[in-house]
């Protein structure tokens, strides 16, 4: 740098021969505080995104997708059970509700954050990773009520936050939905049993063929364990009456036993032409099921089409495996057939906009009667707890066990419940969130030093649309996982879809934008006309001599006003390349530059109150 | 996901007096830090002035000298004679002048110094007007955009500076904005390390006389290269043209709609500027094309 004599301003004095001539400068303008002009700060801010902010288990999910961009995946895999230790499963089943409101969507199309998850959970199999191990010991004992995808979630974050934890399941084998609800050609039985497999490495104790039916053994539980979970499931399927009477008695299955017939391999001959009622996933994996064991199958839903709780996808995939689909429509009444079997009145319906929430009213269509030959019929409308039981000691609303939303508390002190014994959203994720959700709470019941119930962040407060600069992302074509052609798929019960390769992996986790994850993409710091926004303290300490909080923070925290307000997980460690930038106060001048040209929305303007 | 390396030298200091969000501040970031301190700073009237600081405290960290608004380029050749008459070769002489200083009232200074091949470095800093001094039309100032002396909207053409430069043959001649911050360091960069005159000039929106948001200098300077209204290109020798970024597809108006200074415009008229911007861009392929494969002569 170069050096300069100085003199004060008196202004330049007549020069004689041989003498150097006054210099006018005496010092340099970082001594002004342009801090005064400004009406608005920005704050770098750690902001949810909208997939995290989707995300039933509460992932961050921009954090291990920058994982796998830069080829760190067993960092990444990490990351990603810090809430969720079945990422094979969800990889392969979760209705992706990350996907819905992804950014991306304002270059070309959503990233495939699922496919993502798949591909990190079968590297995680194949490579033989472990899951982190408990923290502590809190000499604490939780009794888990279910063995499912809720019960097993709750069991493995009680483990990691240091407690003594015993599962409880009524079947012989450890899985719930996973094992008995799902068809092996979306969820090999395989892929389940490694996941768990390695939950249990963790030391949990398993009580197999054990199950809690009654008020009697809950109280048992209860008197033996300082808190328990309930995670049970529901296991009545609801059914049509109207249907099982007269010709159609003993004709009518429902779906989940249908589905359970087909993993033991025991599924009857129930005649050749099935018709499957309902919408959901449940209906898509009885019929396509049904394909694959030859029959022919149509399935009636009271939704349209595109309004059918079903993936897309999967609906596609049905109809590519020759399965006839009559969308908004139902099936008034069973007839006896003329050739033996049964003859299904049915009518065209639409839904009555003004029914209750989570409440189908259909409105039958003049004209829209049509008929359809059957020899069975199988429902799946949807289950309910079997919660009778339990009598008056739990209190029931709606068929569900009542909890507290947010610490999901039943009546019953030290008693928790989640997943579908709870809530009306059937997901798997649902349930593994609620597990999540639910552990912390347990934690916090019995005075956990460290654990908080994660909170769940808002729509409107993640970064959206407006808040990211397509400037600096380029269209890229979303890739997408090879399925099976159809033809293949229907010879038997192996797996249809492919998890990425590597290739495809890198690729597709270069789409992210990364919203509201600062990445040190430096434009805030590149764009700043006053030199306000630096990287780390020393460097402005030595320049500048700025007067300002932020001097002498080391290099490597983020230094003071650095705020962090995603919502991460209270237990085990928050980002830790987190945003590593700052303002100084004294030049800011608050034009907004830094959070215009963020291309992610991670610095955010905020008005400044005088 | 494109991200930007620059190669900085901490010589333009921050609390200057460029307004918020300056475009011209920005510019003056990129042009002293590639430059660095091993440099001399001619400056004539011009925000450029007021940036660099009131007297006696300066924001650039360099030996600047404030010259009359229509000698920048010949104070530069003075200072720059003199310094290899003390045998002084390896300091940088940068003129920073503002359009004002360059398309009219320094221009024979310019087009003398030019012809000369005198060594420097000479940017203009091309807000498009006389911004400093209350926002008068410059021949700088495009066809239809109103300024405080063009009430109705300017009724002559932009003065097409970098053809007019490439015409007297000199080593180097570019055009650069702050909206692409690494092309115009590149440009400083190559610029500083030849010899003989070699002129940018930086199109650098100026918020207030533009009426452009105080977060929008780099989209408005961005969408001017991405509508093809501010192509950026380089010639070197008056005759090897490179264009670096060109029109993308997006209507004249996009970059428009940004200004209030467009805001009187009609339908009719917006089609008349995206006609000269395509006339111009197909004006400037057909030189890249003439020019392609040429002998060089000097």
């Amino acid at each position: 740098m170069s050096e300069v004599t100085r003199r004060p301003a008196t202004g330049p004095a007549a020069a004689s021969p041989g003498e150097v001539p006054t210099i006018w400068t005496t010092g340099w303008t970082d001594i002004f505080n342009t801090g005064t002009w400004r009406a608005a700060t920005p704050i770098h801010e750690w902001r949810s995104s909208p997939c995290h902010t989707d995300c039933p288990i509460g992932n961050t999910i921009p954090g291990w997708i920058a994982n796998i961009r830069e080829g760190a995946y067993q960092e990444a895999w990490l990351a990603l059970v810090e809430t969720n230790p079945f990422p094979a499963v969800t990889g392969r089943v979760c209705h992706h509700p990350c996907e819905g409101h992804c950014n991306r969507e304002v270059i070309e199309t959503v990233v495939g954050i699922n496919g993502l998850e798949h591909f990190l959970g079968d590297r995680a199999l194949e490579e033989g990773w472990a899951l982190p191990a408990p923290v502590g010991s809190q000499g604490k004992r939780v009794a888990v009520v279910g063995g499912g995808p809720a019960g097993l979630s709750c069991a493995y974050h009680l483990r990691r936050l240091g407690y003594d934890v015993t599962v409880f399941e009524a079947r012989d084998e450890l899985g719930g939905l996973l094992r008995y609800g799902i068809p092996e050609y979306r969820l090999a039985a395989g892929v389940v049993d490694a996941e768990i497999a390695r939950l249990l490495d963790l030391g949990i104790e398993v009580r197999l063929g054990a199950p809690v039916a009654d008020a009697a053994e809950l109280e048992a539980l209860e008197a033996e364990y300082d808190a328990v979970f309930l995670g049970v499931g529901a296991q009545q399927a609801k059914m049509l009456a109207h249907l099982e009477d007269g010709a159609g008695a003993g004709r009518v299955l429902d779906g989940l036993e249908y589905l359970r017939r087909c993993t033991e391999g025991v599924a009857r001959d129930l005649g050749e032409r099935m018709t499957v009622i309902g919408g959901g996933s449940a209906a898509m994996d009885v019929a396509r099921s049904a394909r694959r064991l030859g029959h022919t199958v149509s399935v009636v839903a009271l939704e349209s089409r595109a309004t059918m709780p079903a993936q897309p996808e999967e609906i596609e995939q049905a109809l590519e495996e020759g399965v006839a689909l009559f969308d908004g429509a139902m099936v008034a009444a069973v007839e006896a057939g003329a050739d033996g079997g049964l003859m299904l009145n049915c009518v065209k319906v639409t839904l009555d906009l003004g029914a209750p929430a989570g409440e189908l009213r259909p409105v039958p269509v003049e004209g829209g009667e049509f008929a359809l030959a059957a020899d069975v019929i199988v429902t799946a409308i949807g289950q309910d707890p079997d919660l009778a039981a339990f009598g008056d000691g739990l209190a029931v609303e709606r068929a569900l066990l009542l909890t507290e939303p947010t610490t999901l508390a039943t009546s019953r002190a030290g008693v928790f419940a989640g997943g579908d014994v709870a809530s009306v959203d059937r997901f798997v994720s649902e349930a593994i969130g609620a597990g999540r959700r639910a552990a912390y709470s347990i934690a916090e019941y019995l005075n956990h030093p460290d654990a908080c119930i994660p909170e769940r962040p808002k729509l409107e407060d993640s970064v959206n649309r407006t808040e990211v600069n397509p400037f600096y992302f380029e269209t890229t074509e979303r890739r997408e996982r090879v399925v099976a052609p159809a033809a293949e798929r229907l010879t038997g019960f192996d797996e249809t879809i492919s998890a990425y390769s590597t290739e495809d992996a890198t690729a597709e986790a270069g789409r992210c934008m990364s919203c509201g994850f600062c990445v040190q993409c430096d434009n805030c710091f590149v764009f700043c006309p006053d030199m306000a926004v630096q990287k780390d303290a020393s460097a402005a300490g030595a320049e500048s001599a700025a007067p300002s909080a932020s001097e002498g923070a080391p290099a490597t925290a983020p230094p003071a006003g650095v705020r962090v307000t995603a919502a991460v997980p209270c237990v085990g460690a928050p980002p830790d390349s987190g945003p590593f930038y700052f303002v100084l106060d004294q030049y800011c001048k608050g034009c907004g530059l830094c959070v215009t040209e963020c291309p992610r929305g991670a610095v955010r303007l905020e008005q400044v109150n005088l | 996901m494109h991200t930007y390396e620059l190669d900085e030298q901490k010589v333009f200091n921050s609390g200057h007096n460029a307004c918020p969000g300056c475009g011209e501040a920005l510019a003056v970031r990129y042009v002293l830090n590639t430059m660095g301190p091993n440099t001399i700073g001619v400056i004539p009237p011009s925000c450029i002035a007021i940036i660099s600081g009131p007297q006696p405290y300066s924001s650039m960290r360099i030996p600047v000298y404030q010259t009359t608004l229509e000698a920048s380029a010949a104070s530069a050749a003075g200072i720059s004679r003199a310094l290899k008459r003390q045998g002084k070769h390896d300091v940088n002489v940068l003129a920073l002048a503002g359009d004002g200083g360059t398309y009219d009232i320094g221009f024979q200074a310019l087009s003398g110094a030019a012809e000369r091949n005198e060594d420097m470095v000479y940017v203009c800093l091309d807000n498009e007007g006389y911004m400093n001094t209350g926002a008068q039309k410059s021949s700088s100032t495009p066809y239809l955009a109103v300024t405080s002396s063009t009430p109705g909207g300017k009724p002559s053409d932009k003065k097409d500076i970098a053809e007019i430069m490439a015409a007297h043959r000199i080593p180097y001649v570019a055009t650069a904005t702050v909206g692409y911050p690494d092309d115009l360091a590149r440009k400083v960069a190559k610029a500083r390390d030849m010899k003989g005159m070699r002129f940018i000039v930086v199109l650098t929106p100026c918020l207030d006389g533009w009426g452009v948001a105080d977060d929008g200098a780099v989209r408005v300077s961005r969408l001017a290269v991405d509508t093809g209204f501010f192509p950026l290109y380089e010639v070197e020798d008056g005759e090897r043209y490179t264009i670096n970024h060109g029109p993308k597809g997006i209507p004249v108006e996009r970059y428009l709609e940004q200004q209030k200074r467009y805001r009187h415009l009609d339908e009719d008229q917006v089609k008349e500027i995206q006609a000269g911007v395509d006339h111009r861009w197909s004006l400037l392929q057909a030189r890249v094309e003439s020019m392609a494969g040429q002998a060089r002569i000097r």
